[in-house]
């Protein structure tokens, strides 16, 4: 007995050294690899990298850049609350982050924070223009998506049957009603245009006009960027209203919608959002019109070479139609040519400035 | 350490330690269920780091190989506990630094601040649970009653205006009134009507979830212009301030002190109350315990007024020290703290010492996780299958028995540690 004993703290000794061994080699490779190499991390919201929404499209960003640029190590943190926004920022700016990125203008705060903390550490934040910056450190990434929403609109008008649309979003956020109301002026636009008498249900602009940072109105929402039951209930209710095409701004929630017009069958449609529904949903793109696309990833990717490049510059992006950091991308259903190209007409238009995005513009339908 | 040996001569000394070491005894089990986790983590690692894979794949082309495979194992498995490490206590280089230049204190004092600031409401919260396990009942409802406790403590936080030496103790005192409301009900309705405190502390959890989201969005409540689920900030005359200043960057809180002074409190009212006797006594022999003049109705409704005032009062101090608001995610989901605290009371054998020592473990893992996660890519699960592994193994101190051959403890301390785990 006292033999087997004996030789257990052999082992537990035996152990105990190579464990120190293990981690003073670990000490200097790690130290080694980490001073060549630079970090690209991005901080996703509780949503995390697999939403199929712009969480994951800020990460294939990253990853994107890192393919592009073989010196660019890519990571990510997800947030389980958030009560880990800033610890999750701290734990990358201890880890010599080149550049933070932050997903969603809930981040705002948190961003704000630690980029006036240090000067010399580079954020970029999704969706969000923080205001009370100390330094030239942050590159807000947003995006005119009414253009976008417009152009939605015009193919939802175009491609309704029934002379109905609707629309709905997850929250009351400016960067949700701005895709709504740019879809209510398309179809407004399309009726005045081509003496059509469309309607739109979800969303009634308030006088003026919208900007990134606030854009009012009323509609219907969710509350919520997750429960697709509530989505599956608010497209049903469309349906029966004489919808026959909806618009969810909602994230995951519109995967609710895609179910309902499955089980109200052929003549129903959705318009998805985001990123092309065609790609990160493509068992269910027969259900797709089209999408009303936001350039997460590409802007993304294009702030992480330039910070690896050393030519990032604090400030402001602004995607939109004219730079494709907002567009509308064809789906599963077929679309005429004729309005193709009428939509291609007022592409132009919005990038040229002859056409407004504010629906307060054009007379309802 | 209840173990003190009885100082015999030096040479007898080594061995009775040698024998201490290879006994049952729980120190020496939960030593061993930590090596055992972090073995565990080991072999994770090393079966799904696809460079650990790839270089024992090449093990039979070359004969430097084998050597190469055991260099590349150990340098992943390194890294992954190294950076858990100095995330979560500290960076020996940049202490190292900061000490020889005075410069960068923040960056080296930062991982330690992290573990202090996530293990402040963990040891609040998780001495409720262990008291009440003590006395044989099972508080699942600690979460809800956290989150109620952040929601009164937020309300009077946040609405109120007085000075800081009134309003941070009545907002203190309002998260623990919270808490005790929602613990309670469970707690009368066991005592009166003998209804299972597990099914009524569980489904009283929903009921709290469903009411933060009425209270965050309710205008009263709610963060002036802004649509989504997060309520009003809380004034700073009701924060916990930072230990080191604002200006630090350091998160660790007053907060720490509230922790140290509700061990004090449990161990003391444990220990040296009359009241924690009967408690005691209840847990241990209930029919003992009536047969005395106990009365088990008084104790059941005390022991949950107690657990769940100390939840509520780790929701309001860790709204209080961290977020200085509560929002619609307030304690739910992974952050779940009234869950965890099951498993650190259980870890720390529902002792205030133990629950101040596990509650410590699990805030390094989860701290170093994050760390070791942005460092190396492995994800912060890991760190949760330790935790889980370290708890499976010190429910189960058989399998620990069996591992390492320990003999049979002389004392009735395993027994005890598990009591109530089956009434």
């Amino acid at each position: 007995m006292r033999n087997i004993r004996r030789l257990g703290t052999v082992l537990g000794a035996a152990s105990l050294v190579l464990g120190t061994l293990t981690v003073s080699v670990a000490a200097t490779t790690v130290s080694a690899s980490a001073a060549t190499k630079f970090k690209a991390c991005v901080v996703t919201d509780t949503g995390g990298i697999n939403d199929k929404s712009f969480n994951a499209s800020a990460w294939a960003g990253a990853e994107a850049a890192a393919k592009q640029d073989k010196n660019i190590d890519p990571s990510y943190l997800s947030s389980t609350s958030s009560a880990d926004y800033s610890p999750n920022i701290k734990t990358f700016e201890g880890e010599g982050c080149g550049i933070i990125v932050t997903v969603g203008f809930l981040m705002d705060p948190a961003t704000l924070a630690g980029a006036n903390a240090d000067a010399k550490q580079k954020f970029a934040i999704v969706d969000d223009a923080p205001v009370g910056l100390k330094h030239d450190n942050v590159l807000a990434l947003q995006y005119e998506t009414d253009q976008a929403g417009f152009l939605g609109g015009m193919l939802a008008a175009g491609k309704s049957v029934t002379g109905t649309v609707a629309t709905y979003g997850g929250e009351d956020f400016s960067s949700v009603t701005l895709y709504m109301n740019g879809f209510v002026a398309g179809v407004r636009y399309y009726d005045k245009t081509y003496n059509a008498k469309v309607k739109v249900l979800g969303w009634t602009p308030a006088k003026g006009a919208c900007s990134l940072a606030t854009c009012n109105g009323k509609g219907t929402f969710v509350g919520n960027f997750t429960d697709q039951t509530a989505g599956k209930t608010i497209t049903t209710g469309d349906f029966s209203d004489g919808a026959d095409i909806v618009f969810p701004v909602a994230g995951s929630v519109g995967l609710g919608s895609v179910a309902a017009a499955q089980q109200a069958g052929a003549g129903h449609s959705i318009m998805w959002v985001d990123s092309n529904g065609c790609v990160s949903d493509a068992t269910d793109c027969k259900w797709f019109v089209g999408t009303v696309a936001k350039g997460v990833e590409p802007s993304v990717e294009a702030a992480v070479l330039a910070a690896a490049k050393g030519t990032f510059k604090g400030g402001s992006y602004v995607g939109t139609l004219a730079n494709s950091g907002t567009l509308l991308e064809y789906g599963g259903i077929k679309v005429p040519s004729k309005l193709k190209s009428e939509i291609a007409t007022a592409k132009a238009g919005i990038i040229a400035g002859t056409i407004s995005v504010n629906p307060n513009k054009y007379p309802v339908g | 350490m209840t173990e003190a040996t009885p100082a015999p001569a030096p040479a007898r000394t080594r061995h009775a330690a040698l024998v201490w070491m290879t006994s049952q005894s729980p120190i020496v089990v939960t030593v061993l269920a930590l090596v055992l986790g972090f073995f565990v983590g080991a072999l994770i690692i090393i079966t799904t780091t696809p460079a650990v894979l790839d270089a024992w794949r090449g093990l039979f082309h070359s004969w430097g190989a084998p050597g190469d495979a055991l260099k590349v194992t150990f340098d992943n498995v390194g890294a992954a506990y190294r950076s858990m490490f100095t995330g979560s206590v500290f960076d020996p280089a940049q202490l190292w630094h900061s000490m020889t230049t005075g410069k960068g204190f923040d960056a080296s004092l930062t991982p330690i601040s992290e573990t202090l600031t996530y293990a402040t409401p963990l040891i609040i919260i998780s001495t409720g649970v262990g008291i009440a396990f003590q006395t044989g009942l099972f508080n699942i409802g600690a979460n809800g009653q956290a989150v109620l406790g952040g929601i009164a403590g937020g309300v009077a936080g946040s609405m109120l205006h007085m000075p800081m030496i009134l309003h941070l103790p009545v907002t203190l005192i309002a998260g623990i009134a919270g808490g005790m409301v929602c613990g309670v009900i469970p707690g009368v309705l066991k005592a009166f009507t003998g209804a299972h405190e597990v099914i009524v502390t569980i489904m009283l959890n929903y009921v709290i979830y469903a009411f933060l989201l009425f209270a965050v969005l309710s205008t009263a409540f709610q963060q002036p212009g802004q649509s989504n689920d997060i309520s009003r900030t809380m004034a700073p005359s009701a924060q916990l301030p930072p230990l080191f200043g604002a200006a630090s960057g350091l998160r660790v809180s007053y907060g720490i002190f509230v922790a140290l002074a509700v061990v004090l409190f449990a161990w003391w009212f444990l220990d040296r109350s009359s009241i924690g006797f009967d408690f005691r006594v209840t847990g241990a022999n209930p029919s003992a315990a009536k047969a005395s003049g106990i009365s088990s109705r008084t104790v059941i409704v005390l022991v949950f007024l107690i657990s769940g005032g100390l939840a509520g009062l780790a929701g309001i101090v860790q709204a209080a020290s961290t977020t200085h608001y509560i929002d619609g995610g307030f304690l739910i989901g992974n952050a779940g703290i009234g869950f965890t605290a099951i498993t650190i009371a259980l870890l720390g054998r529902n002792r205030p010492m133990g629950i101040l020592l596990s509650s410590l473990l699990f805030a390094a893992l989860g701290v170093g996780g994050r760390t070791m996660q942005a460092a190396t890519g492995i994800p912060l699960d890991l760190a949760t299958v330790i935790q889980s592994i370290v708890v499976l193994f010190v429910a189960t101190p058989v399998l620990v028995k069996e591992i390492f051959h320990l003999r049979a403890a002389k004392t009735e301390v395993l027994q005890l540690a598990t009591q109530g785990w089956g009434s």
